[in-house]
This record gives C-alpha cells, structure tokens and sequence, in this order.
C-alpha cells in the first residue's frame, strides 16, 4: 500500500500541492483526478521521488523509503522517450538501469504483444505517436515493477490498443500491483478505476471508492424531460438550483422527497420522462468544485 | 551501478554516431587536405592572376634595370603575379593619363620612380585601393639591389667588395649538452606542438561541454528525464553522463595523440613525450571536468538549445583567450601575465600545456595549478549539481541570476 500523508509543495509562494493525503491499496486501481494544473503530476513527481515534498510523508507498504527502481514504473504524461534511437536499444537501455533479468526475452514478448516486434530495430521517431506511446507503456512494465504509475495512458492510443492495455491493467491488479492512473478524462476512469482521488488547486475534494462516491451523489438530482421545452422555463423551478441540458432539466432535490416532487411536476405540466439522474464522475467533480468554491 | 550503465549508454550512442567519426577523423583530413591544397595552389600560382602596374622613370634608367630584374625574377612562372609598363618621362606631364588608366581599370595601380631616386631611396604608389604589400616588398628588394649595383658603380667598387659587404646570417641551433645541431624541422615543430596541444584540449573540452549541453536539453525537452529520475539518483544520472561524454573526450584525444606519436615517428621528431601525454590527460580531464559542471547546469535551465547557447557564450568568450594568446606563451612563457593566468583555471589547462610543450614550467606549477584546478572542479560540479536538481524539472520558467545564487547557497 502507498500512503500519502499531508504532503505538501510550494513553487514561488504558490501551492501546487496543499495538504495532499491519500491511501492507495494494492491490487486496486487508483484514478487521481482534476483539472490541468490541478497539481496531479506534482503529487507524481513526489510519489516518483523526483521531487521531495516541502512537508508530508509518504509511504510505501509502512516505510519511508522509497523502493528500489525495478519496482517502480512511471508513464510520464509526454513522450519520455529518445527520439534517436531503436526502439530495442530505449529498451535494453531501461532495463539495464532497472537490472531486470531475462530482459531480452521479455522485450520480445512485450514488444509482439503489443505489435511491435518487426519495429525493434526502428529508431522511436520513426514510430507513430500511438506506437510511441505502446513502447512507453512496455518501458514502464517491462521490469514487473510492484508500483505502476500511469500519467494519461491512453493518450494517443487506437481503441484495439486501448484494450490490450486496460487488460493488462487488469491483469496487473489481479497480480497485487499497487496502481496509479492520472487523467483528467473522467469517463476513462469511470471504466478503469477502483478508487479515485479528486483534486483541485492542489488539495483533495474527495477520495474513496469509486462506487461509493457515485452512489452517494446519485440520488439527489432527478432529470425532468416535458412534453412541452417550454416548461424548462416553468415558475416552478425557480425554487430550485438546476441546470437546462438539451430538451431536459436537472433539478437539484436535496433534501426534499423525490416523489413528492415528481407528483408536483406531473400535476403542473405532461412529461416525456422524469428519472432519478445518474451523474457521471465529471458531474460530481464539477460538483463538488463548485461547492468548495462557493 | 547505474552511473556506469550511464555513462556506458551515453559513450556507446556518441561513439557509434557517423558525427562523432566524420568530426574525429574528418577534422585531421580536413585539415591536412587545406594545408595541401593551399601549398599547390601556392606553388602552382593556382587562381592567381598578374596584375598590371604602371612606372613612371623620372631617372630614364631604373624602370628598365627594374623590368629586367622582374623577368628575370619570375622567368619560370607562367603566372607572373605583378607585370610593369614603364614609362620614361616626368609624373608632372604623364599623371592625367596615368590617373586615368587606373580608374578605367586598365592599370592596378602605378607608381614613380623620382629625379631623386639615388639620394632619397624612396619611390610613390598611386592606386585607387590599397596595393598587395607583397608588391611593395618585390619592389623594394630589387630596386635597393639595383641601387646598391648604381653605387658600386659610382664609388667603382670591385664585386669581392660587395660580396664581402653584404651576406646573410645563419644562425646554427643546439640543444644545451648536445653535440648535434637541430634541424629546421624540428624548430617548426617545437612552435607548432604547443599549439596543437593547446588546440586539441580546446576541441576536446569544448566539444564534450556541447554533446553534454545537448544531451541534458535532449532528455529535458523530451521529458525522458523524468522517467530516468524516477529510475536513478540525480547524482547517477548527472555523473554518468559527465562520466561518458568525458570518456569521448578522452577518446578523440587518445586518437590524435596516437597519430601525433605516429607522425613525429615518421619525421623523427620528438612532440609527445611520455610524460607530456600524461600531463595532457590530466589537465584534459580536469578541465572538462570544470567545463562539464557550467554545461550541465545551464542545459538544466532552458527549455531551448537557443536560450542555452545565447546563455553559454559568455564561456565561448573564456575559449578565445588561451586561442588569442598562444603566441605570447610560446614567446614570452615566464612572463607575468602568463603565470597569471596559468592560475586562472578556467584558462589553466590551456595556458599549461603551452608551457609544458615548451619546456618552461617548474614542477611546482604544474602541481599546484593541478591542486587549484581540482579545488575549482570540486567546487563547480558541487554547485552545478545543485542547479541541476532544483532546475531541470522546473519548465517554462525564467530563472535569474540570483535564483541560482540561492539554490546554490542552500
């Protein structure tokens, strides 16, 4: 397990990270959340050990010290390769750094795996952006490491390549791999992540299991659909904070009873539809924002 | 050890490049290929055209004594470089035209032997630009020789005289104890090796500091640097890389070094001696070592290699001392201002291996220039170190003098 705990980082008077506290289990996958310049890849670089936090600790599985590199993979969210040289020697290279054993036959079956085994002797400028990023992808998992962290992933990637990679993210979980997934696509994580922290500014808005944090937002909005678009504009919903979208209108019930709201709004005008709103991650997180904020 | 996977990496990429091996055996072909063709050329008068000139003979006897000189002169080349019209008469009634035929381009230039030629010794140069000092030489030999022949004539001198009267000096060289006299060859040569010395320090230091310049920008602009430093310590990554490129350095100058013991083999000239080779390799890898240190610390503070140029010219600028100045450490090489700057170290390597290839240091120079430079790389890589670590992540950003001052104080 990784715990980040109150970790903290400052550049020129501005936090990038405030306070930062997080638990990251094994065998779980973890999306970090936000906005750009949320401080998601200052958090990384100091999980990474790349950057020291000005205060804070973290953890891995109980101590301090950070774990030998072999165990340790990184994706930055750029390129992060060479651009001169052989997709077989990027390789060779990292793996002798990482002291990785059997590395010439697992670069071969990684690189097959991912289809790239007739390109290891091209130069990485000469791969594609998507190939570009496969090869990142290997040189991150290459030496089996037991920390995975993963700065947008998918960027670049076909969707039959995205498959292959979501299913040795699978794979990598069932293994026990402590895994980290940075994105700011919400709907990425939403199908990918088991946990997720939500940051913004620097500071964390929420974290926990995913399942849990859209249960516990899903039932307090409804999605009201009339017959008629021009009751979106109906008195009655003044009393409440909504959000027009397309031909329908979210309402935000809060604490009343969603059937006697129902009742309310079939008595004042006909409906298409009228169901409990299912609100995606983006909804929550704006949410969420919104509410700090105000 | 990740350093030496580092420095192993970094060496094996360069080495194997067609760059490195264009720019290491290129650089001696060229180099020799130029000083081939300019001495054909030089020999074969190649490219060059005879310029025409015109005389003015006030003295009706000079301009034709001095036109016979010069084709005697130049009788064997079929390029003469100076033809000369000469015209007997007064400059007086003969300069409009002459003027004239300069400007139309028909003459280079002319010039005029005055009435008074034998008691003055002095002749005029009219011309619309200046006129190639190699002219006025030529021109100054043959008519001080033609004026010498006009005097013996005049005070009837006996050729035995002016044999006896005029003759050149030759000067024999020995080195101290021997018996054997030195051969011009090996004069040449005791000028020329200081220089190479201090040449092939200059490209070695110099370009290891730009490959290192160019790697650290490499990895930074390509973000590779964060995947290696969540892999290995910026002490491993900084030091492997000083470490290979360092070992190119060393490589090329192996090279020439080799090919200099081969050449002087060759002619039976004695350039690198055993212990100047060791010398060499000391003040080589300190002053890289010096070098390195500004390189790495200012890739690590640009994103561009042209912010990182215009930021390293300052250094460019140190590289142009020991290069203006190696004549006046061949010459004067116990002069103040050179034992000065021998103290100086970011020009110590430079100005030292001139002295060493000289012979004129004492081994109390060499060893305390060799302690200060050590004292100066330790301290250069200590502070380089430091801005390496607090810049190389920090993208985007302008960072002042004073900045750098507080990361390296901290």
């Amino acid at each position: 397990m990784i715990e980040i705990g109150h970790i903290s980082k400052e550049y020129d008077g501005i936090k990038a990270v405030d306070d930062l506290s997080v638990n990251i289990h094994p065998g779980r996958i973890c999306g970090f959340l936000g906005p750009n310049g949320a401080g998601k890849t200052t958090a990384i670089r100091m999980l990474m050990n790349i950057i020291h936090p000005d205060s804070g600790l973290i953890k891995f599985d109980g101590a301090v010290t950070r774990p030998p590199s072999n165990q340790v993979g990184y994706l930055p969210e750029e390129r992060g390769l060479y651009q001169k040289i052989s997709v077989q020697e990027t390789l060779e290279y990292f793996a002798a750094l990482r002291k990785v054993k059997n590395a010439q036959r697992k670069i071969k079956l990684n690189l097959y795996r991912f289809d790239l085994g007739e390109r290891s002797n091209s130069k990485v400028n000469e791969l594609s952006k998507g190939n570009q990023q496969k090869l990142q992808f290997i040189n991150t998992i290459l030496h089996d490491p037991q920390y995975v962290v993963l700065d947008e992933p998918f960027s670049g990637l076909d969707p039959v390549n995205q498959l292959i990679l979501k299913e040795i993210l699978e794979e990598m979980k069932l293994a026990g791999k402590t895994i980290i997934f940075s994105s700011h696509q919400m709907d990425q994580v939403e199908k990918i992540c088991d946990d997720v922290a939500l940051i913004n500014q620097g500071k964390l808005i929420t974290s926990g299991k995913l399942s849990e944090i859209l249960k516990s937002q899903a039932n307090e909005r409804l999605q009201v659909t009339p017959l008629d678009e021009i009751n979106l504009k109906h008195t009655y919903f003044d009393g409440y904070q909504t959000e027009v979208r397309g031909s329908s209108i979210f309402l935000e019930t809060g604490s009343l009873s969603r059937q006697k709201v129902i009742a309310e709004i079939n008595a004042l005008f006909e409906l298409k539809s009228v169901r409990v709103a299912d609100p995606g991650l983006e909804d929550i997180f704006i949410r969420l924002v919104k509410g700090i904020q105000a | 050890m990740s350093l030496l996977q580092i420095a192993w990496f970094e060496y094996r990429r360069r080495i194997r490049s067609k760059w490195f091996i264009i720019g290491t055996f290129g650089m001696p072909i060229l180099i020799m290929g130029i000083s081939l063709v300019t001495g054909f050329m030089a020999d074969a008068s190649a490219g060059l055209e005879t310029k025409q000139y015109g005389l003015i003979d006030e003295t009706s006897y000079f301009g034709k004594k001095l036109s016979q000189a010069l084709d005697l002169r130049y009788a064997d080349e079929e390029t003469p470089p100076l033809d000369i019209a000469v015209a007997e008469g007064e400059f007086s009634e003969l300069r409009n035209q002459y003027d004239m035929l300069v400007t139309d381009n028909f003459l280079d230039a002319y010039f005029v032997i005055p009435a008074d030629f034998r008691s003055t010794a002095q002749i005029r140069n009219y011309s619309r630009t200046s006129t190639n000092i190699h002219v006025y030489e030529v021109l100054e030999t043959e008519l001080k020789d033609l004026l010498i022949e006009d005097k013996t004539q005049q005070f009837q001198l006996s050729p035995e005289v002016i044999e006896a009267l005029f003759f050149d000096i030759d000067v024999t060289h020995y080195d101290v104890g021997a018996t054997e006299k030195r051969e011009q060859d090996e004069l040449i040569a005791d000028y020329i090796a200081p220089f190479i010395f201090m040449f092939l320090l200059l490209i070695g230091i110099f370009t290891g500091g730009q490959l290192l310049l160019r790697a650290v920008l490499e990895e930074r602009s390509s973000r590779v640097i964060e995947v290696l430093l969540s892999t290995v310590s910026y002490n491993d990554l900084m030091g492997g890389k000083i470490l290979g490129l360092g070992l190119l350095g060393l490589t090329q100058s192996a090279i020439y070094l080799t090919l200099g013991v081969v050449a002087g083999h060759y002619y039976d000239l004695s350039l690198i001696t055993p212990i100047i080779g060791l010398l060499y390799f000391a003040y080589f890898i300190l002053g890289y070592l010096l070098y390195a240190g500004i390189y790495i610390g200012v890739g690590a503070l640009f994103d561009s290699e042209q912010e990182a140029q215009q930021a390293i010219q300052i250094i460019t600028f140190i590289a142009i001392i020991p290069a203006l100045l190696w004549t006046l450490v061949i010459e004067n090489p116990n002069s103040t201002l050179v034992n000065v700057l021998c103290y100086f170290p970011p020009v110590t390597p430079f100005f030292m291996m001139i002295k060493i290839a000289v012979g004129e240091t004492t081994v109390f120079q060499v060893m305390s220039t060799l302690i200060i430079l050590t004292i100066s790389v330790y301290g250069g890589i200590r502070a380089s170190a430091k801005v390496f670590r607090t810049g190389i992540l920090l993208y985007g950003k302008r960072v002042n003098l004073t900045e750098i001052m507080r990361w390296i104080k901290a």
